[in-house]
């Protein structure tokens, strides 16, 4: 490759540019237009770290900026999530911002600019879109000016993960065909699934719709090495959420693939409910927005996707969401059991506010003395495999567990 | 009243802002430095530390700030500093007129008129101690104890009348309350543990914690996310988050530093003291701790007793009977004193103070200084 042939001092040179070229101008217009939930002390810090990038102190804004986002990173800790006002993630951002491109203004090694990265991929994560979503192109210029040796080789490729598993682990595949099943259909028109699925609430499995995306044929562990390996993404360690010995944890891409896929690992581990592909645009265009969305009321922005990438075996405990959801499966098959809202009571959901989504029973393992009722409560099954598209409407409880190493994609749209 | 000796403030970590007067205009300070206050040493009665800024009170009632913002100012009984908001208490024009609670932009110099303002009934003047000393250091707990201030809205808070408030601590979403008898309260978001009710629940109204009944507790003290009590016995009691090792218990985060940073900070025989089996060296792995959401007991080296406590937004300070200072928690801006930015999840003895004996310490709720008082 071109690129790792250049002298180091040239291609930071080079990466230096690329940066610059990506901020605004003028001194003036590194800002932030913030209201008056960001203390005065705080926009003269801000103010102060602009100053010291723009004056050549690379140092000093590093401190500064340092300082910026430990304060920022309190408030983003402070209260709920969702109370977190917006502003204190866009300041939390921008001190991302600063010290990406000041640990890229040295020439430095790889390890400068694969931190860069993480701290962008920070910034992505807990922060808001600033300066015309600036992280996500500082966070692609810095990707492609990794060195070709950060990203791994690719290791004994032939090999499959997922037969390796298999000769240590039996699957328990369902019989579904003793449970009722979900109904297929292929290419429903908008009226039909309308009438017969989204205003009564009725799950159905759609072919067809999706099995022509890009993903479908492109998405190897190599393909998603090669475009994200280096990407830092949250991921979730421990059987299933409802676990003491649950956690989440940030990686990179390759980490979680080489840990919790590859290595034989010793955890689950699961890199789920995350909107990947608003930190990847490349990725995104490997997928679309089923048509039958718009049947909802908000716009296209106002679609919620997320990435659920991981070994055989995830389960996703017995749950509801608050919006209608396209389930896309990509890789792998996935067992899926559905019970309808009605039957609620029968699913003992935890009374803390916390997981008050949450059902208390072990689908596949229910403890019927603690939990009698669940053993009448109807449900639709499945096995939801590539090319598939599962609609589970709003507030449906559904249960899922991967029998493969698999890549799901959810559409959330009201 | 026996005349003591006064002695002179210190202060060390985040300023950024060069709020540790004297000690020049550094981002940190890693080891105790003396401040230089107004006046005497010995007159400055209360010190409020927030992030970018820091108030002194004279028992001349003089109130001074230093940092991002400066001023000075007469007639004041006791400040509380926060970035949103200084609260003061000013004495009224003459006795009897009553104390007025202010609330100012940090930035304002005291000039010009309060965000708002409140009377604070004249039946508060007389929790005054014997001899007329205005009591300092019970913001945000109003003089009476029949209301608080907190920087967010509500601004000013009643508290019921049989809860006989004798001191009130805020965290960055909690409320630590002691009562008259030495019973602990709490109440606010619980998702990180906080509250010590054993669950991640809210409360929305003060609850007594259970686990603590029986033992009356001399002082609380809340950290961003976490809560500390000391007993009249000298027993600490911490519960919360321990993401930076701020309740002096295995920390996940710090370990993985550790591995990194490879066999630094963490034999602290000497000076500090082992609150459980190192990891790797009997074979068993001590189990790490995010967050414990009742109180734990925590141990010093045997024989010490603690007598404050004071929290930042993620460390925890001790001082002893025998005026030592402990710390541990999040120290990467030099917070804990031991001239280095190690974060440390078990209590060590800052060693600057080994010749002194403290008195009495603040710190910020932000990371900041923290200014213990010594003397000898």
């Amino acid at each position: 490759m071109a690129e790792g042939d250049r002298e180091p001092l040239a291609r930071a040179g080079t990466l230096r540019e690329a940066l610059r070229a990506l901020l605004p101008p003028t001194k003036e217009e590194l800002t932030l237009q913030l209201g008056e939930r960001v203390e005065r002390s705080v926009v003269r810090l801000l103010r102060e770290a602009v100053e010291l990038f723009c004056g050549g102190r690379g140092g000093e804004c590093l401190q500064a900026s340092e300082a910026i986002l430990d304060y920022s990173w309190e408030k983003l800790n402070t209260g709920p999530w969702r109370d977190v006002h917006r502003d204190w993630r866009r300041v939390y951002a921008f001190g991302c911002l600063l010290k990406a491109v000041c640990l890229c203004e040295e020439p430095g090694d790889a390890g400068a600019v694969a931190a860069a990265l993480r701290v962008c991929d920070m910034g992505l994560l807990m922060g808001a879109a600033i300066l015309g979503d600036i992280l996500t192109k500082v966070a692609a210029v810095l990707q492609a000016h990794l060195p070709s040796g950060k990203r791994p080789a690719p290791g004994p490729a032939q090999e499959q993960p997922h037969e390796k598993k298999a000769r240590h682990d039996r699957v328990w595949i369902p019989d579904v065909r003793s449970e009722r099943t979900v109904p297929r259909l292929r290419c429903p028109s908008l009226q039909h699934f309308r009438k017969h699925f989204l205003v009564p609430g009725r799950p159905v499995i759609l072919e067809g719709v999706a099995d022509q995306w890009p993903c479908m044929k492109k998405w190897s562990l190599e393909y998603i090495q090669d475009v994200a390996g280096c990407r830092t993404v949250p991921v979730e360690v421990g059987s299933r959420y409802t676990d003491e010995e649950w956690s989440q944890t940030l990686m990179t891409v390759n980490e979680f693939i080489s840990k919790y896929i590859r290595d034989e690992p010793r955890d689950v581990g699961y890199l789920a409910q995350h909107q990947l592909f608003d930190q990847i645009p490349e990725l995104k265009r490997d997928i679309s927005i089923p048509d039958y969305c718009c049947l909802g009321d908000g716009d296209e922005e106002e679609i919620t996707i997320n990435a659920w990438f991981g070994p055989q075996g995830t389960v996703s405990p017995l749950h509801q969401d608050p919006q209608q959801n396209f389930l896309v499966q990509v890789t792998g098959r996935k067992y899926i059991r559905l019970y309808s809202p009605q039957e609620s009571e029968a699913l003992y959901p935890h009374d803390t506010h916390l997981l008050h989504n949450t059902s208390q029973v072990d689908v596949e393992n229910p403890d019927l003395e603690k939990f009698p009722k669940f053993a009448e409560a109807p449900f639709l099954s499945c096995i939801l495999s590539p090319g598939e598209i599962l609609f589970i409407p709003v507030k449906y409880w559904h249960y899922v567990r991967a029998l493969d190493l698999s890549f799901s994609v959810s559409f959330w749209w009201s | 009243m026996a005349e003591e000796r006064r002695g002179s403030w210190f202060g060390f970590g985040f300023c950024g802002f060069g709020q540790a007067l004297g000690s020049g205009r550094g981002r940190q300070v890693h080891s105790p430095e003396p401040l230089q206050t107004p006046g005497e040493g010995a007159d400055v009665c209360r010190v409020s530390a927030s992030w970018s800024y820091t108030a002194f009170v004279t028992r001349g009632g003089r109130l001074e700030l230093s940092g991002s913002a400066g001023c000075a100012a007469g007639g004041c009984r006791d400040a509380w500093a926060s970035e949103a908001l200084l609260v003061v208490l000013r004495a009224g024009p003459g006795r009897g007129a009553g104390t007025e609670l202010q609330a100012w932009a940090p930035g304002s110099a005291l000039s010009g008129e309060p965000l708002w303002a409140h009377t604070v009934g004249p039946e508060a003047e007389g929790e005054d101690a014997p001899g007329g000393e205005p009591q300092a250091g019970a913001l945000p707990l109003l003089p009476g104890g029949r209301a608080y201030v907190s920087p967010r809205p509500p601004f000013y808070s009643p508290l019921a009348p049989e809860l006989r408030a004798r001191r009130l601590e805020l965290g960055a979403e909690h409320a630590l309350l002691l009562d008259e008898a030495g019973q602990v309260f709490s109440w606010g978001q619980g998702r990180h543990g906080q509250l010590g009710h054993g669950t991640l629940e809210a409360e929305l109204e003060p609850r007594p914690l259970e686990a603590l009944q029986g033992v009356p507790m001399a002082e609380v003290a809340a950290g961003g996310w976490h809560s500390v009590c000391v007993s009249e016995t000298g027993d600490i009691y911490i519960w919360g988050w321990n993401d930076s090792g701020q309740l002096a218990l295995p920390s996940r985060s710090l370990a993985e530093v550790g591995k990194a940073a490879a066999g630094e900070a963490s034999g602290l025989k000497e000076d500090g003291c082992d609150v459980r089996t190192a990891e790797g060296e009997s074979g068993g792995l001590a189990p790490f701790i995010a967050i414990q959401p009742f109180p734990a007991l925590l141990d010093l080296p045997p024989g010490t007793d603690a007598v404050k406590a004071s929290c930042g937004s993620r460390h925890t300070a001790v001082v002893t009977r025998t005026g030592e200072l402990y710390t541990w928690g999040w120290g990467k801006y030099g917070q804990l004193g031991h001239k280095d930015t190690s974060s440390l999840d078990r209590p060590r003895r800052v060693e600057y103070f080994v010749d002194k004996r403290l008195q009495d310490m603040y710190t910020s709720k932000q990371h900041g200084g923290h200014r213990p008082n010594p003397c000898w």
